[in-house]
């Protein structure tokens, strides 16, 4: 079985409620969350199309991605929703970029939107580790 | 996608929403959660949880108009009835929602 370790990646007063903070570890790319005082640490990558999260809405537990709006649990790292809109069927297109859309919506119709995985916290202190 | 997870994301969702507008969820569990397993069906299909009980157009602007809470586009109407069209939210104060009845909009007054 691996060891696992404390590893520090942030301090506490570095993340406001609400807030999202990106760190790297060991080449594994993760959002701290502060949901209401207490710290989650979940994939950076959204599980649809790896969208950095950091740059999404927290909103309680229920994390939103910038880029379709894809939402997932943070205690558990469970995708909520797809992307929206699921597909581009019904949207107005802009002239000109029919083709280019339908081709780039029929490629995103074959993507699944996965769950994430989160990592153990702890507080020490005033100092975020995670277990790794 | 798990349906239960997704019922109770909109659930937590939308409280934000309703509560400052003095509406709250259906004290009918039963009814609420219908009412949510059929938006949830609604967004996994359009991406949107529309509200169940309208239909929707091919005019995207009206369609805009009953995302799930619909209470602010349809305000007037909604605070008449002491409810939302298909029930999910009721006012704060109401404890007994099967004596709050469906009045179409054409009845109100102002609305």
């Amino acid at each position: 079985m691996a060891l696992k370790m404390l590893i520090e990646v942030a301090k506490t007063d570095e993340l406001i409620p609400g807030g999202l903070k990106a760190v790297e570890v060991n080449g594994e790319e993760i959002v701290l969350c502060n949901n209401e005082g207490k710290i989650y640490a979940i994939g950076r990558r959204c599980g649809h199309m790896n969208a950095p999260l950091d740059l999404g809405a927290l909103e309680g537990y229920i994390l939103t991605c910038p880029m379709h709006h894809a939402q997932f649990d943070i205690t558990t790292g469970e995708a909520l929703s797809g992307p929206v809109p699921p597909s581009l069927e019904n949207e107005v297109i802009p002239a000109g970029l029919g083709k280019y859309l339908q081709y780039i919506s029929m490629l995103m119709s074959h993507i699944k939107t996965c769950d994430i995985k989160t990592y153990p916290v702890k507080i020490e202190k005033n100092l975020i580790k995670l277990e790794m | 996608m798990n349906a239960e997870s997704r019922k109770k994301a909109l659930r937590f969702l939308f409280q934000k929403v309703i509560d400052p507008l003095g509406y709250k969820f259906s004290p009918d569990e039963d009814l609420a959660d219908f009412l949510l397993d059929q938006e949830v069906v609604l967004e996994q299909k359009h991406g949107i949880p529309y509200c169940p009980c309208q239909g929707l157009t091919k005019n995207r602007e009206e369609n805009m108009k009953i995302v799930c809470p619909c209470i602010p586009f349809h305000r007037k109407h909604f605070d008449a009835m002491k409810r939302c069209w298909c029930g999910l939210f009721v006012h704060k104060d109401v404890t007994n929602p099967d004596e709050l009845k469906q009045i179409p909009i054409t009845e109100i007054n102002g609305a």
